[in-house]
């Protein structure tokens, strides 16, 4: 039986809406595709991962520069002129509408894939899958970051969750690691992603089912050979040419700090924020002057007791968006991550990411205890359940993590929110404070609106639908949780109409940090909840 | 993966809705229900999970608020467009002089630059905007200074304001009204989401007033409060918002006579009713008072500060001298008169031509075509036959709904008139299209509305006037959101060009007559052909506007089956054929027109 509205209809109605949407605002992000589109298109492919002329330098895999390349020979054209590596910041109408079109053409693959994921799923959760599939295509998070800021992640997802649903068959594990793979030198934000498939595949596909000692030596050349191709097809050229330190110079840029300048809500936002009360704190207990010398004045506050100094809470700012120094708490080092680590696994939770030096490495050691419930018991539904928690640890605990990763944990999560009612009472959370920790993306007056009002609207329908659909679990729910998760969403609401109105109607332009910090304080409460949430119910079942 | 235990929960169906409407066909293969156009596939969950109004009616005005600010992001008529800008400019000047002249000087001021000339209820909204402006950003509205300006901040404060009015009249008045024909047609609520859905959806609104940039829909709600209030037999209310509803544009004129048919109407049939009579007649007057009251009160106040008219102001204004008495300069209510007339004088500019720019009606078709020119004859004749061939056409609806003033019959009565207005008579923009449209559209809200028949002629009707339009939205440039929007609108009820499913229907099941559907389909492969012939070819240098006057005769010729479509219905509804013994068989002929 065919669930209303299908994929398709919903889709056209959708593609209308971001098409309407093509002449609102636009990030940086849209410069740094369009030069991207320019030099590869003007320059020999030795010369990509060396160009400067623009400050925004190709730091994407190869896989994505061909992908610009593709786009751009189309582009010649609607408009030949965006396609000079010396034309900064061009952007004609026509280029608008290129790249605006681009961003929804490529978005089929993220169509496609959802339908598939629709036809994979068993009969009895038909009606389960649709609703994901629908929530996904979508998702708020898609909107902003792909059709407003200027990204391609709904193609890029699309690939993600293709390559999950070809998993799903004992048949499609071997494609799977191949788009994976492939996927992984279009963006290599999905190395994150990583160990749950190496786990996932040499589990289910490199070892026997009835023994981890069988091993099934064919499948390990066949696996082997097959993701080799893939990375010698994206690499080998530069290669050749002897500039992978160059590339990987590109792709690793370590100079940044620990948290993003918008403070992603992760662990570390919640952590800045803790050092943040305990400077007012001391401030306002001991009257002591600030380390710069910067006198405090408590002033009368009459509406926060916050209010201080412009030019001591401007430094303090300044210390966490740069190279985030702490004022009260210890400051974050690798030799503190290390330890954190240790500790995490003997109380064998998920718990601690990256020292400094090895960004993206130690994901393996943080993930164990959830790899191993994987190793031993690979199922499909494990395996996505595994790779939401490495969206998780990776977005919770990363070094500087942007606040768009977290459609790395919502995407996938997405595909299980519908399992039982556990799960959703863990995704639920997670979709508010998800999309609006995604609020600051866009902070221009007509754009504004559109945020709230969709993100809004698809949070009733989604929610609702949700409530509806989700089966009860076999397990009792902890109903302290679910009246929590009602209260945090009830916050949301307050929280929003002081960060978009009240906050500029108060304070006007002052201050512009704390509705950013709000944000992301009380988006960090929400996903961290349910990560812990999600590892209850996923360690538990 | 646990089984679904729908235990758990409420029960999910409490009764089945009944889908008499329309909206629901049977699969013969599966033997299954299903949508029968997209628009119902959306809201096919909310059917199944018999879910509460309160939370459908939001989700629609969300969706219909995207939708509406999305196309507020593309550029407003005007912009960038010196010396003269266009509407935009036109209702920011409004509030502009209206937050900084005195009262008297508001229809006194400047007719060339946008002077205003819109009736008072359109001056007060604007003064009331400008104040919010003004305390907003005091540029935006500076005197004079402000004049052509076109600020970002700005843009987003007047799409804003157009949003905000509109949510405060047309949307309550939209759900009212739909509400109040389910009651009278007895259709169950999920069908009325629909049919709201889709009014709310309406393209051709949309593109006008947040795209091209006007205050329309204020009017066309009041038009939509004034129709709830004789749905709801509450005549003197309706008289209220009629007041309303002209006193914001007279454009509304256009409903007018069938108005007054429908109240007289109410009044004599089946017996007379003479308080009735009066009440509706004292209404109406003292709603006219009480919306001239604010200008005369600033006349007051002006006259008593001694404030002097503008130097250029022209006295006494020309309705005045046309008074049958002699008014005494010296006469205590001099002033007040001298306001009231000169309102009048700008509201009702008789010495324009016969009609604006190019607009799909009877002269400018005649005219254009080259059919017969037009501007050999003198202007006064040329209006009196105007008013002629308007009388002509708007007494039969005025006649039948007189005659029989049933509830049922109002939405045809206000489309044929106004149609009827719109092909023939005076001074019509083609942006007036929107008056017939209201009234038509809203018959999808009706029993059997989105049945094919219907559900066709008012998206021909619709889809036709955006048509009409495309020439006045590329001036614009809103190209792209006139197709997205109507492209949308048409996908979603299901008709051409995306889909012609509601023309395989035969005419035992509520389809069209095969004449009709000639016509229609034929009219849909002129318009696919003329946007095809307009993008690629170049017309002959001899004539450069062949593409617009062949939208403008086609559309004339597609609003003329319109208006003819809606009096054959009213004629058919009210039943008048039965009465002269006409039976059914003469009807379906004749309804091949």
């Amino acid at each position: 039986m065919a669930e209303y509205p299908t994929l398709l209809q919903t889709s056209l109605v959708a593609t209308a809406l971001k098409v309407l949407l093509w002449p609102a605002y636009r990030s940086t992000d849209f410069e740094v595709h369009r030069n991207w589109l320019a030099l590869t298109h003007s320059l020999p492919l030795r010369e990509w991962y060396h160009e400067k002329t623009s400050q925004w330098t190709l730091d994407y895999p190869p896989y994505f520069a061909y992908f610009e390349y593709t786009l751009s020979q189309l582009g010649r054209f609607a408009d030949e002129n965006m396609l000079h590596v010396s034309n900064l910041g061009y952007d004609s109408w026509n280029t608008i509408f290129f790249q605006r079109a681009t961003v929804i053409v490529t978005e089929a693959v993220l169509i496609y894939a959802l339908y598939l994921f629709i036809q994979s799923s068993p009969a009895a959760s038909k009606k389960q899958s649709h609703a994901a599939a629908a929530s996904i295509l979508l998702s708020p998070g898609l909107l902003i970051i792909d059709h407003l800021h200027f990204q391609y992640n709904g193609f890029l997802y699309g690939i993600l969750i293709l390559s999950i649903v070809l998993a799903r068959k004992k048949s499609g594990l071997l494609a799977s690691g191949f788009v994976f793979a492939a996927l992984l030198c279009l963006k290599h934000i999905y190395l994150y992603l990583a160990p749950a498939y190496f786990v996932y595949l040499l589990r289910g596909y490199c070892l026997g089912p009835r023994s981890i000692f069988d091993i099934r030596f064919g499948n390990c050349v066949k696996l082997g050979l097959g993701i080799g191709a893939v990375f010698a097809l994206a690499f080998g050229p530069f290669v050749y040419y002897g500039q992978m330190e160059q590339v990987f110079s590109r792709l690793f840029p370590f100079s940044r700090g620990l948290c993003h300048a918008y403070w992603a809500p992760n662990v570390w936002a919640l952590y800045s924020f803790c050092d943040r009360v305990l400077i007012y704190g001391k401030i306002a207990t001991m009257k002591v002057p600030l380390k710069d010398g910067a006198d405090l004045r408590l002033t009368a506050a009459p509406y926060l007791k916050l209010a201080i100094d412009r030019d001591a809470v401007n430094s303090v700012t300044r210390g966490l968006v740069g190279d985030t120094s702490f004022a009260v708490l210890p400051n974050i080092s690798p030799r503190m991550t290390f330890i954190l680590t240790l500790a995490a696994q003997i109380v064998s939770h998920p718990l601690k990411n990256a020292p400094r030096q090895q960004k993206l490495k130690p994901n393996i050691q943080t993930h164990q205890p959830a790899l191993i419930k994987l190793f031993f018991t690979p199922t499909w539904h494990n395996f996505v359940s595994t790779l939401t928690l490495c969206g998780y640890a990776s977005f919770l605990f990363g070094w500087h993590v942007h606040e768009k990763a977290i459609l790395l944990v919502i995407i996938p999560f997405s595909l299980l929110a519908l399992t039982d009612r556990r799960y959703l009472g863990a995704f639920r959370p997670l979709a508010v404070s998800g999309h609006v920790s995604l609020f600051p993306l866009l902070f221009t007056a007509m754009e504004g609106p559109i945020k709230v009002a969709y993100t809004v609207t698809w949070l009733v329908i989604v929610l609702l639908a949700f409530d509806w659909l989700a089966p009860a679990s076999p397990q009792p729910r902890v109903f302290l949780l679910d009246r929590f998760a009602l209260l945090y969403i009830a916050v949301a609401i307050p929280l929003m109409v002081y960060c978009s109105l009240v906050h500029q109607l108060v304070f006007g332009a002052r201050y512009e940090f704390l509705p950013l910090m709000f944000v992301s304080t009380y988006s960090a409460i929400g996903v961290v909840g349910s990560w812990l949430g999600f590892l209850v119910v996923f360690f538990t079942s | 993966m646990a089984p679904p235990t729908p235990s758990s929960h409420r029960p999910r169906k409490r009764r089945k809705p009944d889908s008499s409407n329309g909206t629901v066909t049977l699969n013969k293969a599966t033997k299954q229900e299903q949508p029968t156009f997209p628009l119902v596939a959306f809201l096919w969950p909310a059917r199944t999970a018999n879910v509460s109004q309160w939370i459908i009616i939001p989700i629609i005005l969300m969706v219909a608020f995207l939708f509406r600010w999305c196309t507020s992001l593309w550029p407003y008529s005007g912009y960038q467009k010196p010396p003269m800008h266009g509407d935009f400019e036109a209702q920011r000047h409004w509030m502009e002089l209206t937050i900084h002249l005195p009262m008297t000087h508001w229809y006194f001021h400047n007719l060339e630059w946008w002077g205003l000339d819109y009736p008072p209820l359109t001056a007060y909204h604007s003064w009331i905007l400008g104040q919010i402006g003004h305390f907003v950003n005091p540029s935006w509205f500076a005197l004079y200074l402000s004049q052509g300006m076109d600020d970002m901040d700005l843009k987003v404060f007047m799409r804003a304001s157009a949003i905000v009015s509109e949510y405060l009249v047309y949307i309550p008045a939209a759900v009212l009204c739909v509400r109040q024909l389910a009651k009278l047609h007895n259709i169950n609520a999920w069908e009325s989401s629909i049919a709201l859905t889709a009014i709310l959806m309406q393209p051709a609104t949309i593109l006008i007033d947040h795209g091209h940039f006007q205050y329309n829909t204020v009017m066309l709600g009041f038009m939509l409060a004034t129709t709830a209030s004789m749905l709801a037999g509450r005549p003197l209310w309706s008289c209220v918002f009629f007041v309303a509803t002209l006193g914001f544009k007279q454009m509304a004129l256009f409903y007018a006579p069938a108005i007054a048919a429908y109240l007289a109407g109410s009044c004599l049939f089946p017996r007379l009713d003479t308080p009735r009579l009066f009440g509706i007649a004292i209404m109406t007057l003292a709603s006219f008072a009480v919306l001239f009251l604010p200008l005369l009160l600033g006349t007051a106040f002006d006259t008593y500060r001694s404030v002097p008219l503008p130097t250029d102001a022209v006295l006494p204004p020309p309705p005045m001298s046309a008074l049958p008495w002699q008014v005494a300069e010296k006469a205590w209510y001099y002033p007040y008169l001298v306001q009231l007339t000169q309102a009048v004088h700008r509201i009702f500019p008789f010495a324009r031509g016969l009609f604006e720019d190019k607009v799909a009606n009877i002269w400018c078709a005649v005219h254009s075509s080259g059919i017969h020119k037009l501007h050999g004859y003198d202007s006064t004749l040329l209006s009196r036959a105007a008013l002629a061939l308007t009388l002509a056409s708007i007494s039969p609806p005025c006649l039948l709904i007189f005659l029989k003033p049933r509830k049922e019959l109002l939405p045809y009565a206000f489309a044929t008139t106004a149609w009827g207005f719109f092909l023939c008579s005076y001074q019509v923009h083609e942006k007036n299209v929107l008056l017939p449209l209201l009234p038509m559209t809203l018959l999808l809200a009706t029993e059997g509305g989105m049945k094919p028949a219907t559900r066709a002629w008012v998206g021909y009707a619709n889809i036709l006037a955006c048509w009409t339009m495309f020439p006045l939205l590329v001036r614009d440039e809103l190209r792209i959101p006139y197709f997205v929007l109507t492209g949308l609108w048409a996908y979603l009820m299901g008709l051409p060009p995306c889909s012609i499913s509601a023309y395989t229907a035969s005419y035992e099941d509520g389809g069209l007559s095969i004449v009709s559907k000639l016509i229609q389909l034929s009219t849909y492969a002129g318009m696919v052909a003329w946007h095809v012939a307009e993008a690629f070819v170049t017309p002959p240098a001899e004539k450069p506007d062949l593409w617009v006057v062949a939208n403008v005769c086609l559309g004339a010729a597609g609003f003329g089956i319109c208006y003819l479509w809606c009096l054959w219905r009213l004629l058919q509804e009210s039943g008048i054929l039965s009465d002269l013994g006409l039976d059914k068989k003469s009807v379906n002929e004749k309804k091949a027109q």
